[in-house]
């Protein structure tokens, strides 16, 4: 089963009779229902922009726009430098993740071995795992371990918790290569890294751009791992910068949104740019 | 002749058989530690220190007694009778997708536009969603704005401020975060339909509403049982962000769910064997809902 969501544009082969006018005035209603949604769906977008165009000020006061809360936003919050936080987080996260889910799904559908079966059964099951299940131990794990220093644990953590979809994934992708690649490389003599690298990898470049998508914006919005796996103020990734801000007492609001503009704008822009590998790897559990 | 030419052979293949599957072990070490390190154990070190009394450095052991006393806490039935009160919200969160999706496959005009602009808010993150639902829900928010323009000028909620009303917000908020993702299951769904089953049956003089029930709900089985699971699941484990930047689990206990509690009774009480404990409480949760699924699954092979 193939899955698009390309429309076909269907032909409209009725003669223009009275049910065709029936059916415009119920398009109208239709497209008022679209419009309605749309507005519920917009929302979030319009208390970002229209409160971050105030200062505190106006925004007590409930009249007048500036430019002010903008401007003052790098001194209220280390803007830039949680933007990058996130960065590489996300990046070195889903690097771990491929390197390691590509691999393993490759071994679990194509290299199978002794127990291979059970071992992907429960790395699957790791799946439905959350978390706050394992929290605690997790955290006194990684802390004792000295990684909560840098970096090191959050991206440790976020790739352990990605892991299994990953290799779900990338499993259930391979099924469909057939043995004989395989096989032609072996026989080529390029060993089995050379066919993982050469002529696995290339193939999979659908799957590796579903995982990278859906792990961005996981991780990207994600606030936990952040929050308590990170203990430098100065590393902290920008969800965790602005839960804490809004935490606060002295809060401004118009300073709260414009962040909030900016954390949103990356995971926008990679969902608009790759939304069907998105839904692929959604309804994965379903295209068989 | 012929046995003594099979010989190598067969050897050579069991010698290439054993390649293959060495290699395939060494692909998936990697992805075995990791689990095995993060996962795994940690499940195991959380039984062991449910029992003992822990503060993250120094864990003494009292033995399954824990668990007895831990149910007689009023605050972990608090916790879970919010988690079952917040299960309340998932017909909505599946309803509400299944006829946006339904509207969208109607194909009108621009609804390419539309279906982008439905699905742009799940790209946001949840933190973000909250604080923008704390404005909608204020004292001097968006939701009163509305009833005022409705002409209720006297009435003023304050719906996160109270704990009658609170989990009702939380609710709610946990509805529009959920319908971009369940809409683009069902418009995927949707698009897997054979329009030419639809075409038959109007021809047969059925109407939308038997056609929707008979042909297109049907059809749409697996996609609502994903939906649905994804959705229990997000409930179960993904509203800290919303909850710590929406109430803080209060007020009172009025918002505090079990992932929440959780986190509450190890960071700001300090007690990690009690949320050691309540851990594997939400654990057993997702299992039930993950055996679910697979029951649900393993009911159509």
């Amino acid at each position: 089963m193939t899955t698009t969501l390309e429309g076909d544009e269907r032909v409209d082969l009725t003669p223009p009779t009275a049910p065709r006018r029936r059916r415009r005035t119920g398009r109208v209603v239709l497209f008022a229902a679209m419009v309605g949604v749309a507005v519920v769906m917009l929302y979030p977008f319009w208390v970002m922009i229209y409160n971050s165009l105030m200062t505190e000020a106006q925004f007590l006061a409930g009249r007048g726009f500036s430019l002010g809360s903008w401007k003052a936003l790098s001194s209220v919050i280390p803007i830039g430098q949680e933007v990058l936080s996130s960065t590489i987080i996300c990046s070195a996260s889903i690097v771990i993740i491929l390197a390691i889910g590509l691999p393993a799904g490759f071994a679990f559908s194509k290299l199978r071995f002794r127990l291979s079966t059970i071992i992907f059964l429960v790395i699957v099951s790791a799946m439905m795992v959350p978390l706050q299940a394992i929290l605690m131990p997790e955290f006194v794990n990684v802390t004792k371990l000295g990684l909560t220093g840098g970096y090191a644990g959050a991206v440790l953590v976020y790739a352990a918790l990605g892991t299994p979809f990953s290799v779900f994934l990338f499993t259930t992708y391979f099924r469909g290569v057939p043995d004989e690649l395989i096989e032609a490389g072996i026989v080529d003599g390029l060993g089995y890294f050379g066919v993982l690298w050469r002529l696995v990898v290339p193939i999979a470049v659908p799957a590796i751009a579903t995982v990278t998508v859906l792990q961005f914006i996981q991780i990207w919005d994600d606030l936990l791992v952040g929050l308590l796996f990170i203990q430098n103020t100065s590393e902290r990734p920008i969800t965790v910068g602005l839960a804490v801000l809004s935490a606060g007492r002295t809060t401004s609001i118009p300073e709260l949104m414009a962040g909030s503009i900016i954390s949103a704008v990356p995971a926008m822009v990679v969902y608009l740019g790759f939304q069907r590998y998105l839904v692929k790897g959604l309804t994965m559990g379903i295209d068989r | 002749m012929s046995s003594v030419a099979v010989a190598p052979v067969r050897r050579r293949r069991l010698t290439l058989a054993r390649r293959r599957q060495l290699a395939g072990a060494a692909f998936a070490l990697p992805a075995i530690a990791l689990v095995l390190g993060f996962i795994v154990v940690p499940i195991g070190q959380a039984v062991y220190y449910s029992m003992t009394r822990w503060d993250g450095i120094t864990a003494t052991w009292i033995g399954p007694s824990t668990w007895s006393q831990a149910f007689h806490n009023p605050t972990l039935w608090t916790a879970l009778r919010n988690n079952a009160l917040l299960l309340l919200s998932v017909p909505f969160a599946l309803g509400l997708p299944l006829a946006i999706a339904v509207l969208l496959h109607q194909r009108v005009a621009g609804w390419r536009i539309f279906r982008s602009i439905y699905f742009l808010p799940t790209a946001i993150s949840w933190v973000v969603l909250g604080l923008v639902a704390q404005r909608f829900f204020a004292y001097q928010g968006t939701l009163n704005s509305l009833i005022h323009f409705f002409g209720f000028s006297t009435t003023n909620t304050n719906m996160l401020g109270y704990e009658s009303t609170a989990l009702s917000a939380l609710g709610i908020t946990f509805i529009f975060t959920m319908i971009g993702t369940n809409t683009m299951l069902f418009l995927t769904g949707l698009a897997t339909l054979d329009t030419s089953l639809e075409e038959a049956a109007r021809i047969d003089g059925a109407g939308r509403w038997r056609i929707f029930r008979s042909i297109t709900l049907p059809h749409l089985r697996r996609f609502i049982q994903l939906a649905f699971v994804m959705t229990v699941i997000a409930l179960f484990s993904a509203l800290f962000s919303l909850i710590f930047v929406m109430t803080g689990g209060g007020p009172g206990y009025a918002t505090t769910t079990m992932e929440f509690l959780i986190y509450q009774t190890g960071f700001n009480q300090g007690d990690f064997g009690t949320a050691a404990l309540y851990g594997l409480i939400l654990f057993v949760l997702t299992a039930i809902v993950g055996v679910v699924q697979l029951r649900l699954i393993g009911s159509d092979e």
